[in-house]
């Protein structure tokens, strides 16, 4: 075996991405094929800027979902003699293995381009729902301080501020360290945390069906069921058919992240419900007699979603640049996981002698941020038109 | 406007007292003065050793009453050795006398860090000018290059410049400080890779590096060779998201009525860009900018570890791994100055700008 | 006179082992002889190992002046005998001076003392306090002065005080033991153990204990009385130092050394790519110390490259105290489901020796030589099937030091690809030291001592304060404590071998490699090759 030329290079990695393709030309044709039927995801197609944005994210989200068929090694192997190699090097006894690692090899030996594709499901299973939760949190705070106003404001707002006022790197530094891990606090902070989306899910149902108590029952009853079993899972680690679970470090993450993020979007929603409150259709509805949980969840909700769903891509490419801060400061997710952060930080001491091992994963990151600034413009844009 | 600044004030001194106090938790936690007692009296000592050092030290009272005593409400405290030394809180500061007066926030004392053997209001403020130097460098590059990029931009929307310079800015935002700084580094300040060996074999250099990848030397005098790179490193990040909301509210301007109407008149475009659009259309950004002071703070922690600057940034960063109690405290309270002020700042400058809104 | 008490070994054992490799055609002759003089043997010796007549060549006679920069940890100071770091000793060497100073061809040099004597059984120390010196204040140094020092260093209740355990068998209840120190004139003094302990000089050249002042008072910065030819100028932690040559005062080493006129120390933090932008700036002129992939990094850039071949390593030990690790076969399986030559390999850059698992290594003079342990990761994984742990998921923690966590996971690799479940876990540096000693699993880094029943002394023996494995074993106690009486390192050879082979049928740590450690220096500064114990000597430094 002997050494891959660049063109070789990247005909095979494309070969591997095989999946990754057929997906993204499918949700493309159908897409566009059928763009006028889909509301404000259809109108993405009109706008290049959009459609770039969206492909990137498209295919990182594929590269996560088919991480399993993509990569040639075990990200976490480490094999003799393949300490550093530049890209295309060939293994020195491959064996039943994949013959070359593609993009090289990092300091230790493993496979650059199976870990930067693992990582991608690193990434994207941790940003967006951390991410998600932020919104439901959020949205679930922000919707009744912008309604209601008076004291629940003010107590909301200073609580969201005092937040906000702290540099997010000395409050990273407070709530990731494993002094914190050993006691209750990320627990507790999860506790509360995460039982905010299951409260918000149950409102929102029964805010709508509430005038039909059968369906409500089923709906309600339902999602609380679903709600409360991963709430025990995530939360305390309790779960009893061992579905849903979170390493302890992860969750101290998770939760940082999650802390930061959520007063921001509590701001966004609180500033447009206020804006939104004194619309017509609002006042309608009061005349109606609707209760005021209806209101905020099936009126206000529904016409914020625009801004909302553009600030959603943008945090969720927020939270990828956090995470990467995270592993910066050696505080990341896992010690040998192959998150783009930690790899970036692991490689970028040796960057001037072996770019490879740092580069890949940096443009990765880069990419991904970017698809997602693209995509939420573009998105923005779209929405701003009609 | 005084019992707005009144009540402004009032806001941030609450704002300090829980912030602090959090903060205060969370390094007092048992798990964490432990870490400190091992950093201070020799890594590998013996449980007892830990207990006998926090004993020793003061750190065995309840947390409320030692905060009481840092805020300089409680009366510090006060440990007689065995050979008849008097230990305290207030004696390394005020001599033997003073043991067991009040000595803390409120009495101008801001404690002592146990990471830099020094007290601690001598320490923040040293790092402060440091940082101040590189903040005033920051703004001065990002500043006008924002302002430059999204009104380029925002004049002609949807024109080629427009497309490109917008993409520029998105990938700014896209590229975290601790990416660019190490490209930059690799790219610029490598004797072995990037530009600097290129130009030392054309003969257009004589250094071995074309810049300097560590700020260190800053601190004895600042160049163009040793501040560029932590100085670009900051501002390319934090500048698209200034040129985007420029060039938005550009282009909202650009479609006002007086706007077509100078330009019906036969105003040149420059000049209506100039004498017209530029001051309605400068209004979003200095909030923005105002704000993002704060937010550069993350980056600051980023940049000057990686270029080793001591400023306030490394500070923090050193304070935080350490567990430096004092020193992270006042720490906090100074991002919590210096956010709550720039809020006030960016709403004040808001008003001064735009005639039509009032303070109540 | 016995082998830790001549004061020059004529060649360093490295150096023989690599002569025997070059011979055997595994290591070509230019290698060889960087390796070997490296390891301070004159090169004409060198090229006497291996059968050649040296070439001609010229001495070096020092030159005076100049300033020398040293990238260098600088952490706040604090009592001498509390040091944990050695860059603290560092700092202060100019004018803290020892007793005797460990050499890095394994040799001791007196410094303070001119000479020593000891009995039979190690029992009895006659100590010649150095005739001629005197404190930069003007006091004359006498053998009160070091009784005071060895007080000093027998007090448990200073918490930190780490040369409490290298006193134990001249103490008693936490102090310095009634009669144990006996000062016979200004310039004699006599030592009384309680126990035959044939480490006592060998420890008086570890960085903590520096000899100072009777009117110490716990800052070395603050108060700097000391016997050396240098004084501070200024300390900031986390920043830098600066020391100059003391114009008041008489060195009693007059002529020898203290050539520089300045030293600037300059700390720029825990990142070595931040040391090589410094060096690239023409910041910094020497490195403490170089480590990994930076070795070839720092002599791309011109500098030179030293090297120390240690007894320093990384243990990857079990607790046994800690289940499942209390079973034997668990920590044999896992012994065996790695390859330390892999370890060595991918995990530290292969810049040292392969280790034998039981913590003695090649150049501590009693080494007993082994097979190397057994390496068969199918055999590791029925092991603890039988054992019945084949579906147990086991954690390895350790520091976030890089070479910490790059062995260990290596390790870990290598246990995974044996079918054993495994995870990591690292700690920041700072926390990982809370609990070193009762993690199940863990990785500790381990400082070089000259000889190889020193760690064993202080690290596996039942019940000793850093005893991390919780390893308690009767025959292996004993055995120790007879090889502590026999000062004579051949015959201590014989019962070293027992020792050795304990350890390795216990299972008791994965000890991958021995260090090799590395420095890097601007050509033309000399006698600043690496120290095997980090020691910075500068006050012999010179640069031309």
């Amino acid at each position: 075996m002997e050494q891959l030329a660049w063109l070789s290079i990247i005909g095979r990695i494309a070969q591997q991405l095989l999946p990754v393709w057929i997906a993204l030309i499918v949700v493309f044709a159908l897409s566009i094929r059928f763009k006028r039927r889909l509301g404000l995801y259809g109108k993405l197609f009109d706008s290049y800027v959009g459609m770039v944005g969206f492909a990137l994210v498209m295919f990182w989200v594929f590269t996560a979902i088919f991480a399993d068929f993509i990569i040639t090694h075990d990200p976490l192997a480490q094999l003799r003699g393949m300490r550093n190699a530049p890209p295309g090097s060939a293994l020195p006894t491959p064996g039943a293995q994949y013959p070359h690692y593609l993009l090289g090899g990092d300091s230790l030996a493993r496979d650059v381009f199976s870990r930067a594709v693992m990582g991608a499901r690193e990434v994207l299973t941790i940003a967006p729902f951390a991410a998600m939760i932020s919104f439901m949190i959020g949205i679930s705070l922000g919707l009744p301080a912008g309604y209601f106003g008076g004291r629940l404001d003010t107590g909301l707002t200073f609580l969201a501020n005092l937040v906000l006022a702290f540099p997010v790197i000395l409050l990273f530094f407070l709530l990731v360290a494993p002094e914190i891990q050993q006691t209750a606090i990320p627990t507790v902070m999860a506790g509360i945390l995460f039982l905010v989306p299951v409260l918000f899910v149950m409102v929102l149902l029964n805010a709508r069906y509430f005038t039909q108590p059968l369906k409500r029952n089923l709906f309600v009853g339902a999602a609380l069921l679903v709600g409360f079993w991963a709430y025990s899972g995530l939360a305390f680690n309790a779960d009893p058919l061992g579905v849903w679970g979170m390493r302890a470090n992860l969750l101290n993450v998770f939760v940082a992240v999650v802390f930061v993020n959520a007063p921001t979007v509590f701001r966004i929603v609180r500033g447009i419900t206020m804006d939104i409150r004194t619309r017509d259709y609002v006042a309608a509805a009061q005349t109606r007699g609707e209760g005021p949980w209806y209101i905020m969840m099936w009126e206000i909700l529904p016409n914020a979603r625009g801004p909302l769903i553009v600030d959603f891509c943008l945090r969720i490419g927020y939270t990828t640049i956090l995470l990467g801060t995270l592993g910066f400061f050696g505080l990341g997710v896992s010690p040998e996981s192959p998150d783009w952060g930690s790899t970036i930080n692991d490689g970028r001491r040796l960057l001037t002698v072996y770019p490879h091992p740092a580069l890949v994963p940096a443009l990765s990151l880069m990419s991904l941020v970017l698809g997602l600034n693209l995509l939420a413009d573009g998105l923005r844009e779209e929405s701003l038109r009609d | 406007m005084l019992l707005f600044l009144a009540r402004r004030i009032g806001v941030m001194l609450v704002t300090a007292i829980c912030l602090t106090f959090v903060v205060f938790y969370l390094t007092n936690l048992p798990a964490k003065l432990e870490t400190l007692a091992k950093t201070q009296a020799g890594t590998r000592i013996s449980d007892a050793e830990v207990a006998r050092w926090l004993d020793r030290h003061g750190y065995n009272q309840p947390m409320l009453v030692r905060y009481g005593e840092w805020l300089g409400v409680v009366p510090g405290w006060v440990r007689e050795e065995p050979d008849g030394t008097i230990r305290g809180r207030c004696v390394g500061v005020r001599g033997v006398e003073a043991a067991g007066e009040r000595c803390g926030i409120l009495q101008g004392y801001w404690g002592h860090s146990t990471r830099f053997r020094a007290p601690v209001g001598e320490v923040i403020g040293a790092r402060l000018g440091a940082t101040g130097m590189l903040m005033l460098w920051v703004l001065i590059v990002m500043v006008p290059m924002a302002l430059i990029v999204g009104i380029l931009a925002g004049m002609r929307e949807g024109s080629r410049t427009d497309r490109s310079l917008s993409t520029f800015a998105i990938a700014s935002t896209a590229t975290p400080e601790y990416v660019s700084g190490v490209l930059f580094i690799a790219l610029l300040a490598s004797s072995t890779v990037g530009l600097s060996p290129l130009l030392n074999q054309w003969g257009l250099m004589d250094a071995p590096v074309l810049f300097q990848g560590n700020a260190r030397s800053a601190l004895e005098g600042i160049t163009f060779w040793n501040f560029t790179l932590p100085v670009m490193t900051i501002a390319l990040y934090g500048m698209g998201y200034i040129a985007r909301i420029t060039r938005a509210s550009m282009t909202e301007v650009m479609t006002q009525q007086y706007i077509r109407t100078a330009r019906l008149k036969g105003v040149t475009f420059p000049n209506i860009v100039l004498k017209h659009a530029l001051r309605n259309a400068l209004i979003a950004p200095f909030t923005v900018i105002m704000l993002q002071i704060p937010w550069l703070l993350n980056g600051v922690v980023i940049v000057e570890v990686l270029f080793s600057y001591p400023g306030f940034g490394w500070t923090l960063f050193e304070a935080a791994v350490n567990n430096d109690i004092e020193l992270l405290l006042a720490a906090s309270v100074v991002a919590v100055i210096v956010v709550l002020l720039t809020q006030l700042i960016s709403d004040i400058g808001y008003v001064y700008l735009n005639p039509r809104i009032r303070v109540t | 006179m016995t082998d830790f008490q001549t004061a020059k070994r004529a060649v360093h054992p490295a150096a023989r082992m690599y002569a025997r490799e070059c011979l055997e055609g595994k290591l070509d002759r230019r290698e060889f002889l960087t390796r070997a003089t490296a390891l301070g043997v004159s090169a004409t010796a060198a090229y006497g190992l291996i059968g050649l007549a040296a070439p001609a060549a010229r001495a070096d006679t020092p030159q005076e002046g100049g300033e020398l920069r040293i990238q260098m940890d600088i952490r706040a100071q604090r009592d001498p005998r509390t040091w944990d770091w050695s860059e603290l000793a560092n700092v202060c060497r100019g004018w803290l001076e020892y007793m005797v100073q460990y050499e890095r061809d394994g040799s001791l040099t007196p410094i303070l003392l001119e000479s020593w004597e000891a009995n039979e059984d190690a029992t009895e120390y006659t100590l010649n306090i150095r005739q001629g010196v005197t404190w930069n204040n003007g006091d004359p140094f006498t053998a009160e002065d070091v009784a005071h020092n060895f007080e000093r260093w027998a007090d448990a209740s200073v918490e930190g005080n780490s040369m409490v355990s290298r006193m134990v068998a001249i103490s008693e209840d936490g102090r310095l033991r009634d009669g144990a120190v006996e000062v016979v004139d200004e310039h004699t003094l006599r030592l009384h153990l309680d126990r035959p302990d044939i480490a006592m000089i060998v420890n008086l050249a570890d960085y903590p204990a520096a000899v100072v002042h009777p009117s110490f008072d716990g800052d070395p910065i603050g108060n700097p009385i000391g016997t050396g030819p240098y004084r501070p100028v200024s300390h900031q932690t986390g920043i830098g130092a600066v020391v100059e040559r003391n114009p008041d005062h008489t060195w009693w080493n007059e002529g020898n050394g203290a050539w520089l006129d300045r030293i600037e120390f300059i700390d720029l933090g825990t990142d070595p790519s931040a040391w090589v932008a410094s060096a690239e700036g023409d910041e910094i002129d020497m490195l403490y110390e170089t480590t990994g992939d930076f070795l070839d990094i720092f002599t791309a850039i011109g500098m030179e490259q030293t090297e120390a071949v240690t007894a320093a390593t990384l243990a990857v030990r079990f607790n046994q105290e800690s289940p499942p690790y209390d079973n034997r076969d668990v920590r044999r399986a896992l012994q065996m489901a790695v390859d330390n030559e892999t370890v060595l390999e991918l995990g530290y850059n292969d810049q040292g020796v392969v280790a034998e698992n039981h913590h003695v290594c090649p150049i501590h003079p009693e080494y007993a030589e082994m097979d190397p342990p057994e390496y068969d990761p199918d055999a590791a994984r029925e092991m603890l099937e039988e054992a019945g742990f084949g579906d147990y998921e086991f954690e390895l923690i350790s520091s976030d030091e890089s070479f910490h966590t790059a062995t260990c996971d290596n390790v870990a690799a290598q246990i995974r690809a044996a079918g054993i479940t495994i995870n990591r876990t690292i700690l920041p540096g700072a926390t990982f030291w809370n609990d070193w000693l009762t993690y199940p699993f863990s990785a500790t880094s381990w400082a070089m001592r000259p000889l190889g029943v020193q760690v064993l002394n202080l690290a596996y023996r039942s019940g000793e304060a850093w005893n991390e494995t919780a390893f308690s074993n009767e025959e292996f106690d004993e055995t120790l404590a007879e090889a502590n009486g026999i000062a004579d390192a051949d015959e201590r050879r014989e019962v070293m071998a027992r020792l050795q082979q304990i350890m390795r049928e216990e299972g008791v740590l994965i000890q991958p490699y021995w260090r090799s450690l590395f420095r890097h220096a601007r050509p033309g500064i000399h006698n600043a090759e690496m120290h095997p114990t980090f020691e910075v000597h500068y006050q012999y430094y010179w640069k031309s």
